[in-house]
């Protein structure tokens, strides 16, 4: 499975819930499958993704978030999943598509060809699921309905040879619409 | 900055509909965080970015949140500020502890203390000094950015040595 088309399963799923989208070809793919007022693309910051997703989730309790992380994007803040783990959102869906690599930059390896992400989220609390295919990842997802949070969904992709279009939209627009639509 | 000032300033935020202190702690500000820890409004992060992270999510949320941190760590946080806080125009609060500004401060704070102002000049971080006298005005000024959607700098010197 690519990354993409695990991207399009999952948002064809959440359909209105909160998406924090990690940089780089993450948010691209989100951006192709599912613009709405509800995404914040995350277009720098990298790493970030999930504490933002956190700071989303402890303030919103009655609101589900999904963070679409990056294998490169969590281990530069592994911190994140410890305090995440500390404050168990129940709210909280963490996504990682993990590539085992920086595919957004050329392909270079991750050290997660060395080290199993899920093992160290276990240990920081997470309920853990880890799904390679797309008839797994589409059970999942109708399993997790009722499972709280904090939950770490390991989606094992491989590299693709096709990116989508880059995020085009003004960042001050992606926040304010952000905000807005969390009002409601 | 005396102890009864600090709590002054964390009580001000807090009547100010400051929701959420989310940082990394700092010896200049203790008694800020102290006051923050005892009303149960703090949150500690493992890393600067990692706060400023959190506290983006809350205030896109609609939470008001103030961040503290010392200005090694602010340092740290460079790329996130530029590429996240301002690149979106997220109104955040930071309020600073400023090792170094004392010349004889610890030798590992003279570089990153000597360069401070600069560091905050080239951000182009509209930033204050808050000081015994000056704190008041100087919140009031941030709280009136943030309406407008500005990020910026409250700085605290730390004018001891230990």
């Amino acid at each position: 499975m690519i990354r993409k088309d695990a991207v399009e399963i999952i948002c064809k799923k959440i359909e209105n819930d909160i998406i924090v989208s990690a940089n780089g070809f993450i948010s691209r793919d989100v951006f192709s499958s599912l613009e709405k007022n509800t995404n914040f693309y995350m277009i720098g910051s990298m790493g970030l993704a999930s504490s933002i997703g956190l700071g989303i989730a402890l303030k919103k309790p009655k609101n589900r978030i999904f963070v679409f992380d990056g294998d490169g994007n969590i281990l530069m803040n592994l911190g994140s999943l410890v305090t995440i783990g500390t404050l168990k959102p129940k709210n909280l869906v963490h996504i990682i598509f993990d590539n085992k690599m920086h595919e957004s930059t050329g392909g270079q390896p991750t050290q997660a060809k060395k080290i199993n992400i899920s093992e160290i989220a276990r240990s920081t609390n997470y309920t853990i699921f880890s799904v390679k295919t797309k008839q797994s990842l589409e059970k999942i997802l109708n399993k997790i309905q009722t499972v709280k949070g904090p939950i770490l969904v390991h989606v094992l992709v491989e590299k693709s040879k096709n990116k989508s279009s880059r995020v085009n939209l003004n960042p001050e627009i992606i926040a304010s619409r952000f905000m807005n639509a969390l009002k409601n | 900055m005396n102890e009864k000032i600090q709590r002054k300033i964390f009580q001000y935020f807090q009547k100010n509909k400051i929701e959420n202190f989310v940082g990394v702690p700092d010896s200049t500000l203790k008694y800020f965080i102290d006051e923050g820890l005892q009303n149960k409004k703090i949150l500690i992060a493992n890393k600067e970015e990692e706060a400023i992270g959190i506290g983006a999510g809350m205030i896109l949320a609609g939470s008001p949140t103030v961040m503290f941190m010392q200005n090694a760590g602010f340092a740290n946080s460079i790329s996130t500020i530029t590429s996240l806080i301002q690149l979106y125009e997220i109104p955040m609060i930071f309020l600073i502890g400023w090792r170094g500004y004392l010349k004889n401060d610890a030798p590992e704070h003279e570089k990153i203390g000597r360069i401070q102002p600069e560091l905050l000049k080239n951000l182009e971080l509209e930033n204050k000094i808050l000081t015994d006298k000056t704190w008041e005005k100087g919140c009031k000024w941030a709280l009136s950015k943030m309406k407008k959607n500005i990020p910026v700098a409250l700085i605290i010197r730390r004018e001891f040595l230990d």
